[in-house]
C-alpha cells in the first residue's frame, strides 16, 4: 500500500512541477504580449499626432472588412486546444489597386484617338455598337477581378502615404496576434493540466485514507 | 491545413480596436456583422454583454480578445464560459494595466490549491 502512495505522490509532484512551468511560460508570454501592445499604442498616438487627432480613428475603417489572419483550432486527446495562425500574404502594391490602374492607364490613352478616327472614317452605328459593347465587357471584366481580390491592408485605410508610425504600429499588433494565439494555446493546457492534477490528488487521498483504515 | 481557419475577435477600447484591426484581424460577414467592437463612453454593459455572448455562439471565432476593464464589467459572463474555444483572453488597455490577479483563468487555476479541490 506504501508502494501506491508514494507512486501517487511522485506522480503528484511531477504533474504539479509541470503544471508550475506552464505558469511561468504563460507570465513570460503575457508580460511580452503586454509590452507589444504598449509598444503598438505608442505608435499609434505618435501617428496620430503627426497626422492630426481624428486621422486615426474607428471613422478610417473601411466598409469592406476580410480578414488577413485566421486561427487554426484543433482539440487534442488530453483536453486542450491547439491554437496556429495563418496569415494571408498581400500582393506588393497593397492588393488590387495598382494592377487596375496600370491595365486602365494606356487604355485610356487609345481611346479617343480611335474614337477620333472612327468619326473621320464614318463607321457603321453596327460596328461603333460592337467597339461599345466590348469596351463594356472589358469594364465588366475588370470589375470583377477587383472583387475577387478584396484582400486590402488595413493601412490603405488611413491615407496612401501613412507616416512610419503606423507602419510600426502594424508590425507590433501583426506579433501580438501570434502571441495572443500562443496564449490561447497556453492557457487551455494550463487549465487541462489543473484537471489532470485535481484528479491525481483526489486518488492520493483515497489511497492514503484507505491505507490509514487498513493499518 | 485543411479548411478555413476561425476569426480572431476584438472587444476594447479605440485604440486597441484599431491596431489589432490594423492587424489584420477585421471582418465584416454577410450580414455586415463585426467581428469587434469598440467600447466607448457612452456604450452599455447590455450591448457588450450581448456582442460577447454573440461572439461566443458563433462558430467561426476562435480568439475572443477582451480589454480587461471591459471583461471586468461582464465578469459573470467570461466566468461562465468554460470552453476551450472560443479561448477568451484578457489584454491590457490604454488606462488600465494588466492585473494576474483579476484574470479569470488565473483565478481559475489559481483555485486548484483551495480545499474545494479536496472534497
Amino acid at each position: 500500500m506504501g508502494l501506491e502512495v508514494d507512486q501517487a505522490s511522485l506522480s503528484v509532484d511531477y504533474k504539479l512541477l509541470h503544471f508550475m512551468d506552464q505558469l511561468e511560460d504563460l507570465e513570460k508570454k503575457r508580460e511580452k504580449l503586454n509590452t507589444l501592445i504598449e509598444e503598438g499604442w505608442f505608435s499609434i498616438s505618435k501617428a496620430r499626432y503627426s497626422m492630426g487627432n481624428k486621422q486615426v480613428s474607428t471613422l478610417q475603417y473601411a466598409s469592406e472588412m476580410v480578414p488577413l489572419v485566421r486561427v487554426h483550432t484543433k482539440m487534442l486527446d488530453s483536453g486542450e486546444a491547439e491554437f496556429e495562425t495563418q496569415r494571408e500574404e498581400l500582393q506588393v502594391g497593397g492588393g488590387h489597386k495598382g494592377s487596375t490602374v496600370e491595365d486602365i492607364g494606356p487604355q485610356e490613352e487609345g481611346t479617343p484617338s480611335s474614337e477620333g478616327l472612327r468619326r473621320r472614317g464614318h463607321k457603321k452605328q453596327s460596328e461603333l455598337k460592337q467597339e461599345e459593347s466590348s469596351r463594356h465587357q472589358k469594364e465588366v471584366s475588370q470589375r470583377t477581378t477587383t472583387d475577387h481580390n478584396e484582400h486590402q491592408d488595413p493601412l490603405k485605410w488611413f491615407g496612401i502615404l501613412v507616416p512610419q508610425n503606423l507602419k510600426q504600429a502594424q508590425s507590433a499588433f501583426k506579433q501580438v496576434i501570434e502571441l495572443s494565439a500562443e496564449i490561447a494555446a497556453l492557457q487551455s493546457a494550463v487549465l487541462a493540466s489543473r484537471i489532470e492534477l485535481q484528479g491525481l490528488m483526489k486518488e492520493k487521498q483515497k489511497s492514503t485514507t484507505t491505507g490509514e483504515t487498513e493499518e | 491545413m485543411a479548411g478555413r481557419g476561425k476569426l480572431i475577435a476584438v472587444i476594447g477600447d479605440e485604440d486597441t480596436c484599431t491596431g489589432f484591426l490594423l492587424g489584420g484581424i477585421g471582418e465584416l460577414n454577410k450580414n455586415r456583422k463585426p467581428n469587434f467592437l469598440v467600447v466607448e463612453k457612452d456604450t452599455s454593459i447590455t450591448e457588450i454583454e450581448e456582442t460577447f455572448k454573440s461572439f461566443l455562439s458563433r462558430n467561426d471565432i476562435g480568439i475572443i480578445l477582451i480589454n480587461q476593464f471591459v471583461a471586468e464589467m461582464i465578469r459573470h459572463a467570461i466566468d461562465a464560459h468554460m470552453q476551450s474555444i472560443p479561448a477568451v483572453l484578457e489584454i491590457p488597455s490604454k488606462e488600465h494595466p494588466y492585473d494576474a490577479s483579476k484574470d479569470s483563468i488565473l483565478r481559475r487555476a489559481k483555485g486548484m490549491f483551495s480545499a474545494e479541490d479536496f472534497r
